[in-house]
């Protein structure tokens, strides 16, 4: 829903009787998540704050779903009034939205399992690997300190998961999600003392001072009422330094330039670079794999015997009618389960590749179809066995056939491998959406981003072009 | 004289429709067989059954002293290895040359000897040009099948099966697919291969070309055969009504 910009928000709030907030229920325990026990409904400490804030200003609250790492972006276009979502008050989140005075004191937490010792401070981090939430503090933290193995991750259940399964070291994340999940992880502990205080801040567009002011009345009230403490203690959030929210005092901030990626493109081409060796990296083994795999599928489908055949479609035709994200899912954080622990660039490589092997069997299938019945007969007549016909044949004529379908799966498959990002691989647009969420020059980034894949991609069709047109034995080139 | 083909009995069906009633045929080294008949009649399908394009449902056939026998199930490996040797034996032209589109002219003929009979390259490239120039198309070794006419393509299929070295040639209608003014130079390599005493089974509605080069005419209907003899005794005359009704139908088209 949008809203207007220059228009008064408060005054449109009051008037349509909602207040909608913007945050992201996927694995946002303690924050907002679907209740376990009742998955229609929502709970979660900012659930119920958004609902004593809107009674404050005489409205209702309304969520409106939208990635962690998106949601200041999707404020600054109208998608929702606010951001009430663990949003840190830090100098970053203030050049480009108002935040509001905090609503609940935070630290970061370290989390290991229960056998690890030594890795209770910062600084102890280095060389382990440690998995962190994307966009986060704790990401910052792990950067700027540098030495540290990093994973990013796209949620927190992830993280705990390969922390788990012995992928990572340890975990390091805001205190409250650490409460919430070492309740349901009885192999993790909190490795040493919290650190690292900061605040939470609701987030308004930097026009709407006046619904800035209703809000920051709006928590001092709920804190001074004791409405904040007993909703905190229902989530055993309430701790000791929740009684520095009364005294807190807004720094002023150093206003800074926009930072324009085309313009500094020094700095960011190298960073996009990296990311791009890795989706070079990744879509090359996958194609190789999805390629030799594909032509097992196809000549097993087409010349194998009974059972085979039926094996070989029925890969096919599950793998093509599932979603990839899943299959990447599966093989990463559902193998370990049976006792195959994949990292994460096999596991992205054989996910992809796996999946695009259905897709080349297909190919490859039509084209061997797409060769004369005559050809196979003249080949066995001369006497050759079925396989040297299907080889020497069969398959050479099949290549030019399915050159454009392969070259259109080799570049979807390219752009495709943008989402083994879910699976903690830093591919080129993970590092894009790394960049835009920290300097919010979503413009400048994307465009070198999609100049990067262009560069890429087009050769490869070029390439693409001339062999078709070298297979084309004469047809059109007479001598 | 040792027969080079022996055929016992062979019958043939496509689901429920029967299309050889027990054929069985002897044919000397060095004879011309010449089989004609009305289209659908089972004498393509014969010629297929004789190298074992098609399997056969009952019978048993021997090419140059190789035998097989009609099988329900998959064959076993030995089997296999006893089918292509006799398919290396009996060299098959087709109706439509298939010939292979993505291999110059050269390396269609040499492709089997290489790949099937372990020839060393030079020898087989060698052998190819020599075969090559006896159809008449030496000066075509590298061009692609997709740059000859219909009758070089034939013409280089015929080079394609003669480089097996086999025992006998077969010929499913070579000339069908040909405008009438390409087929001459089909025929004449095939007289050729006649005269140099190839043993050959032709499918054919070529009757010039069968009362002239043919030894032997066999009139094939509804899967059967009607009546053989000297292209003389077919021709000018034939015994049985079906045999001349055949002939009048089509002597009255190519006249």
């Amino acid at each position: 829903m949008l809203t207007g910009h220059a228009a008064d928000t408060l005054q449109a709030i009051r008037q349509r009787g909602t207040l909608t907030w913007g945050a992201d229920a996927e694995g946002g325990a303690p924050y907002v998540f679907i209740d376990p026990q009742e998955p229609t409904r929502m709970v979660g400490f900012e659930f119920d704050l958004a609902d004593a804030l809107a009674a404050k200003l005489g409205v209702k609250a309304r969520l409106v779903q939208n990635s962690w790492d998106g949601l200041v972006p999707a404020l600054q276009r109208g998608n929702f009034d606010i951001i009430l979502n663990g949003l840190e008050i830090t100098d970053e989140h203030r050049q480009q939205i108002a935040l509001s005075r905090p609503y609940y004191a935070y630290a970061q937490q370290i989390v290991t399992r229960k056998e690890t010792t030594g890795l209770t401070k910062l600084t102890e981090l280095k060389g382990k690997a440690v998995g962190v939430l994307a966009a986060s503090v704790a990401q910052r933290l792990l950067e700027k300190m540098g030495g540290a193995d990093l994973r990013v991750y796209p949620g927190n259940v992830e993280s705990f998961r390969d922390l788990n399964n012995r992928r990572l070291d340890a975990v390091l994340l805001d205190l409250p999600i650490a409460i919430y999940y070492l309740t349901k992880e009885p192999g993790l502990v909190a490795s040493g003392a919290p650190f690292e205080l900061g605040y939470y801040g609701i987030g308004v567009r930097k026009t709407d001072g006046k619904l800035l002011e209703a809000l920051n009345n709006a928590i001092e009230a709920l804190l001074a009422d004791g409405t904040l403490q007993r909703i905190y203690s229902k989530y055993q959030l309430w701790d000791e330094r929740q009684a520095k929210l009364a005294s807190y005092h807004e720094e002023p901030l150093v206003s800074q330039t926009p930072v324009s990626a085309l313009r500094d493109w020094r700095k960011y081409l190298p960073l996009l670079l990296r990311g791009a060796l890795v989706t070079v990296e990744i879509s090359s083994l996958a194609m190789i794999l999805a390629v030799a795999a594909g032509l097992m599928l196809a000549l097993a489908r087409l010349y194998g015997v009974a059972p085979l055949r039926w094996l070989a479609a029925t890969y096919i035709e599950a793998i093509r009618g599932t979603p990839l994200l899943i299959q990447l899912f599966m093989i990463y954080y559902g193998l370990p389960n049976v006792g195959i622990r994949l990292d994460a660039f096999t596991a992205a490589v054989l996910g992809l590749g796996l999946n695009y092997a259905a897709y080349e069997a297909e190919n490859y299938r039509a084209g061997l179809e797409a060769v004369p019945h005559g050809q196979m007969e003249a080949a066995l007549a001369l006497g050759m066995t079925r396989a040297q016909a299907v080889r020497r044949i069969i398959i050479p004529q099949a290549i030019r056939i399915i050159i454009p379908p392969v070259t259109n799966d080799f570049i979807a498959l390219f752009k495709d491998s943008s989402l083994v990002s879910v699976i903690t691989m830093v591919e080129l647009t993970k590092v894009y959406g790394m960049l835009a969420t920290t300097t919010y020059d979503y413009i400048g980034l994307g465009l070198m981003t999609a100049a990067l894949y262009f560069a890429l991609s087009y050769p490869a069709s070029l390439l693409a072009d001339r062999l078709e047109r070298k297979l084309r034995y004469g047809l059109h080139h007479p001598r | 004289m040792a027969s080079t083909i022996l055929v016992e009995n062979l019958t043939k069906s496509f689901g429920a429709n029967r299309v050889l009633h027990g054929i069985s045929l002897e044919q000397d080294r060095g004879e011309v067989l010449i089989l004609i008949g009305p289209s659908g009649c089972g004498k393509s399908t014969f010629l297929r059954c004789l190298n074992q394009m098609e399997p056969m449902d009952s019978g048993r056939v021997t090419v140059a002293g190789i035998s097989f026998e009609a099988k329900a199930g998959p064959l076993s490996a030995l089997e296999r290895q006893q089918q292509r040797k006799l398919r290396t034996l009996a060299g098959m032209v087709f109706q439509s040359f298939n010939l292979f589109p993505h291999l110059t002219v050269l390396r269609n003929i040499t492709e089997a000897p290489i790949v099937v009979r372990g020839l060393h390259a030079v020898q087989a490239e060698e052998k190819a040009r020599a075969l090559l120039a006896k159809v008449g198309l030496a000066d075509r070794a590298n061009y692609y099948p997709a740059q000859l006419s219909g009758g070089q393509q034939q013409r280089v299929a015929i080079a394609r099966a003669l480089a097996m070295e086999p025992e006998v040639m077969l010929f499913d209608e070579p000339t069908s697919a040909l405008d009438p003014e390409l087929r001459d130079e089909v025929l004449n390599v095939m007289r050729g291969l006649a005269r140099e005493g190839m043993t050959m089974i032709v499918v054919t509605h070529e009757m010039g070309f069968a009362r002239e080069v043919g030894d032997r005419v066999i009139f094939f209907d509804q899967g059967l055969i009607i009546e053989e003899g000297s292209p003389e005794e077919i021709f000018t005359q034939p015994k049985k009504e079906r045999t001349r009704e055949f002939l009048r139908k089509v002597l009255a088209k190519t006249t």
